[in-house]
């Protein structure tokens, strides 16, 4: 038991002592107390000590009342005549009737206040310590960049060397004394050394080299071509006519993927020529378009005039039909009518549709 | 860890990757050093190494199988990424032209919009179609074609030709690395994606069909000119070999001749980060095929190749305090 208030006591001066770095004057403020106490137990001791030496040296009880009206005159003139300063301090705080009166009634709790000092010192302390965690991790550092795998921790900075995960020096990899085994990921493996020499090595080259006849196929034929006459016929490779994946044709001739194969820049072939094709033909339409401009507008111009004429000339077979074809076919270009309207096109489409 | 770092860059464990000594690396980086190979013991590895190039950049490099599904789009996806891990410039060409699926396992479905069919056709400029990844912005991908297009095979292989020569002389420089997604078979679609090659790269699985393929793909590819052509052993399982329910690696290596680049444990986290679109190279912690996969990107880089397999597993040794859970 008593080693464990010592203990708490140990550990009470060690936070005291922590806090007391942080907030020094604080500190000095919570040990003044303690050390009041123990300096008041002390110097109470030392006065029954010389009070009693004092009362002992009196020869009779008689005088009793005198003696202590002696003892009290003594013990006021000790306390004042201390040497002391600070003990003559503490004589004026336990001299209060107050003090006194509190260390009569709570003398024994010491240790109730002092644990209840630690805990409060222990949550600040932790509370300072979560905050401090808390600081680390803000969003948007370059810790919680690493810490996201947007940056490798071992690549930052160029003055770290690269360091290269050796495979052969791995933490993983143990050669064992004598190279004769090898552990490798917690397991050990007996090492056998490799027995082939460049002689078996030959022979097995020969040994194929009889085995296997291949000249490199340099035509591919499909199934069912003829043999052109200056190709030998070991290096021709027939590919079935259904080969998935493999095309005896090619829309593209052999310069020209070589070409685009060696392209560096600018745009592509085929999208450069349908770039081109669609310019040509963008261009052509626009001629089209400005012909037909000519053909429609006249006969636009014609379907305005239609109505007029309807009104006007109701007995004009051909213009009363509501047939479509009649329509179409009775459009002859007319250039000598007037080229000018725009919409000319889209309302003689839009009047085509029904 | 950190006395790693004083020990000599250049050191490496000769049980694990050490080179054939006639293989010259002729191209090594400015600010690495040639590596030296006294310095053989494991506390010596380094940390801080770039593996050093060798041979003429780009270098092209095809990888094929013969049988289907034995990995080598897998293969492709995380050795191209561990090589623009590495900080190479990497151009993966998926080559497969009616069933392409590289673009899936990298996670660039969407990304996709023109093929090198596209730019033939004169639709696209080359730099258009090459879609760069975001994780990685040294590594691009290519499709030849879309799903229901066909490629004209009559150039197919010139296109290529013409694809790496291009790629060779663009602005930003010239890959280090252009690494070509075979189609399975023999068909035209091989034809077509071996022919840039300068040298290969076989995957296969320890079992005798692919086997059978992989020595007749091979041979065609030492027929067309191929002559650099190492294999990479996918989906091992040692504890079928173990049992002797499985071939060694040493035993295919036996019977197909081929200098080893990688072997690969099977692996369920394949399955997993195919599906994800995430190449199993980027999973943190790494997993066993990952590392794996890492290791023979990094022997390509070197043309080195394995000089010890593993071949079984023994139990691990137990401290005293494991007891205790240490």
């Amino acid at each position: 038991m008593a080693s464990i208030w010592s203990l708490q006591f140990h550990s009470l001066s060690f936070l005291l002592s922590i806090w007391g770095n942080k907030h020094w004057l604080s500190s000095n403020v919570v040990r003044l107390p303690t050390k009041l106490l123990l300096n008041h137990s002390q110097l109470k001791n030392n006065r029954k000590v010389q009070l009693r030496a004092i009362a002992g040296s009196s020869g009779s009880e008689v005088e009793q009342p005198t003696q202590n009206a002696v003892v009290n005159s003594v013990e006021r003139g000790l306390v004042l005549n201390s040497e002391h300063p600070f003990s003559r301090f503490q004589g004026t705080i336990s001299s209060f009737p107050p003090v006194v009166l509190m260390m009569k009634k709570y003398g024994g709790s010491n240790l109730v206040i002092g644990f209840c000092i630690a805990t409060a010192i222990l949550i600040i302390a932790v509370r300072a310590y979560v905050v401090g965690k808390s600081r680390d991790n803000i969003h948007g550092s370059v810790a919680d960049l690493v810490r996201r795998g947007h940056l490798r921790s071992d690549r930052r900075g160029i003055s770290s060397p690269l360091k290269y995960d050796d495979p052969f020096n791995n933490p993983l990899v143990k050669v064992g004394k004598g190279n004769s085994t090898v552990e490798m990921c917690g397991k050990v493996y007996r090492l056998a050394p490799v027995t082939l020499t460049r002689d078996q090595q030959a022979i097995h080259q020969k040994r194929r080299s009889r085995a296997y006849q291949w000249k490199r196929p340099t035509i591919f034929l499909k199934e069912g071509d003829s043999i052109p006459p200056d190709v030998d016929p070991d290096t021709i490779r027939w590919i079935p006519a259904n080969h998935p994946f493999a095309t005896t044709t090619s829309e593209i001739d052999e310069d020209l993927a070589q070409n685009n194969v060696y392209q560096k820049h600018g745009v592509p072939f085929r999208i450069q020529a349908e770039h081109e094709a669609l310019q040509r033909k963008l261009e052509a339409l626009q001629n089209d378009e400005k012909l037909n401009n000519l053909m429609i507008d006249g006969r636009n111009a014609k379907d305005f005039q239609r109505p007029f004429k309807l009104y006007s000339k109701s007995n004009d077979p051909v213009e009363e039909s509501p047939n479509n074809s009649k329509v179409v076919y009775s459009k002859p270009p007319r250039p000598k009518l007037d080229p000018n309207s725009s919409q000319g096109n889209l309302s003689s489409e839009e009047m085509q549709k029904p | 860890m950190v006395s790693l770092q004083f020990h000599p860059a250049n050191a490496k464990p000769m049980s694990l990757c050490p080179s054939f000594q006639t293989l010259n690396p002729t191209k090594t980086l400015k600010s690495y050093p040639k590596p030296r190979r006294s310095v053989a013991i494991a506390s010596a590895l380094q940390w801080n190494r770039k593996p050093q190039l060798a041979g003429e950049t780009p270098r092209v490099v095809v990888i094929t199988s013969g049988k289907g599904g034995v990995g080598k789009t897998t293969t492709t996806a995380n050795v191209g990424l561990s090589l623009a891990r590495l900080g190479f410039s990497v151009v993966a060409i998926d080559a497969d032209v009616g069933l392409r699926n590289l673009d899936l396992l990298l996670g660039l479905e969407n990304r996709v919009n023109y093929t090198v069919v596209e730019v033939l056709n004169g639709d696209c400029r080359l730099d258009q179609a090459l879609v760069r990844d975001k994780r990685w912005s040294n590594f691009e991908l290519l499709c030849i074609s879309k799903p229901r297009s066909k490629l004209p095979i009559g150039f197919g292989g010139k296109a290529l030709v013409w694809l790496v020569d291009a790629l060779k002389s663009r602005e930003e420089g010239s890959p280090d690395f252009i690494l070509i997604d075979c189609p399975a078979g023999i068909d035209a679609g091989f034809i077509t994606a071996i022919t840039p090659a300068n040298e290969a790269v076989l995957v296969t699985t320890p079992d005798i069909t692919s086997l059978r393929d992989a020595d007749r793909v091979t041979g065609l590819l030492e027929c067309d000119g191929i002559r650099d052509i190492k294999m990479i052993v996918n989906r091992v399982r040692t504890d079928m070999i173990k049992g002797e329910d499985m071939m060694s690696v040493l035993d295919v290596q036996e019977m197909l001749g081929l200098a080893l680049l990688g072997v690969i444990p099977e692996d369920s986290e394949v399955i997993r980060s195919t599906n994800r679109g995430y190449p199993l190279v980027l999973n943190k912690p790494p997993t066993l095929a990952g590392l794996a996969f890492e290791q023979a990107a990094w022997r390509l880089v070197e043309q080195d190749s394995m000089q010890a397999v593993m071949v079984e597993e023994e139990p691990k040794k137990r401290g005293f305090f494991s007891f205790f859970g240490g």
